[in-house]
């Protein structure tokens, strides 16, 4: 039986967390939540993966952390993206674009 | 620059560190358990769903607190000064004549070996030894801190309107 949900591709996760993060500053809850909400649960994530990813990504200087108060008023580590992290994020897209038309011309031809 | 500056004192107290990623770890897993919880569901039923979702809770603190220690802003600047002191070390080891030079020579090269080594060794996972993570204390849920907050959701309902909401 084929798995319904999707694996994720690796690097994806942080394309993911830096469209995420485009909007607003969010704690690793509210970015596990976003994005649960906005992939309708097609994609599988655990939501503790998200730690490392978000770590890795504060060290290469694309976001950066804070603690703050949640909606819930607990002490909570928000991130935000950082100007090198809006960059890499349009990068990103426009080389997610060109491999999905790569991938749907040679699915449709090949 | 300011963040730069934040993160050189922030992450300069390892124990610190360790306490932050604690904290944060757990108020996603009390979020999580608070999502699964519903008037059918028990806590440990609720506290088992969470950590399912979330995943294998001991590996990821202790990735966070790897990458975090190797991150250090001024881990590129001690290595590239360990780089140096080595070149010097063998530069003067090459051209020194005198017996005393070739000495500090010697200790040139051999500190930022050692210096490098204790680095590596220290930036080591316990998780890569063992498959039990017994260096680490289990990162548990803060039972009292549950009844103290309402949950997380992205509707905006308190706790009472999400359960009226779904019956």
């Amino acid at each position: 039986m084929v798995n319904a949900r999707t694996d994720l591709m690796q690097g994806t996760l942080e394309l993911l967390i830096l469209k995420t993060l485009s909007r607003d500053s969010m704690h690793g809850y509210g970015i596990a939540q976003r994005i649960h909400q906005a992939a309708d649960d097609l994609l599988k994530i655990e939501d503790g993966s998200l730690y490392p990813a978000l770590y890795r990504m504060e060290a290469r200087g694309l976001i950066t952390s804070d603690w703050g108060a949640s909606e819930n008023n607990r002490r909570a580590k928000f991130y935000k993206l950082t100007r090198a992290g809006r960059k890499q994020l349009d990068a990103e897209c426009v080389n997610w674009e060109r491999v999905s038309q790569a991938i749907t011309r040679i699915l449709q031809t090949a | 620059m300011k963040a730069v500056v934040g993160r050189i004192f922030r992450r300069s107290d390892s124990e610190e560190n360790k306490r932050e990623i604690e904290e944060e770890l757990r108020f996603h897993l009390e979020l999580l358990t608070l999502e699964h919880l519903q008037p059918d569901v028990s806590l440990a039923e609720a506290k088992g769903a969470a950590l399912k979702r979330f995943g294998n809770i001991e590996l990821i603190k202790d990735q966070c607190l790897e990458i975090s220690r190797k991150s250090h802003p001024l881990m590129p600047a001690v290595k590239f000064f360990l780089i140096v002191v080595f070149l010097v070390g063998v530069l003067v080891r090459v051209n020194g004549t005198d017996c005393d030079v070739i000495h500090i020579g010697d200790l040139l090269i051999a500190v930022p070996i050692l210096c490098r080594l204790l680095l590596y060794v220290r930036g080591l996972n316990p998780s890569r030894f063992f498959s039990e993570h017994k260096t680490s204390t289990p990162l548990m849920l803060n039972e009292t801190a549950q009844p103290s907050f309402t949950i997380y959701d992205h509707r905006k309902l308190t706790p009472v309107e999400r359960l009226i909401s779904e019956k």
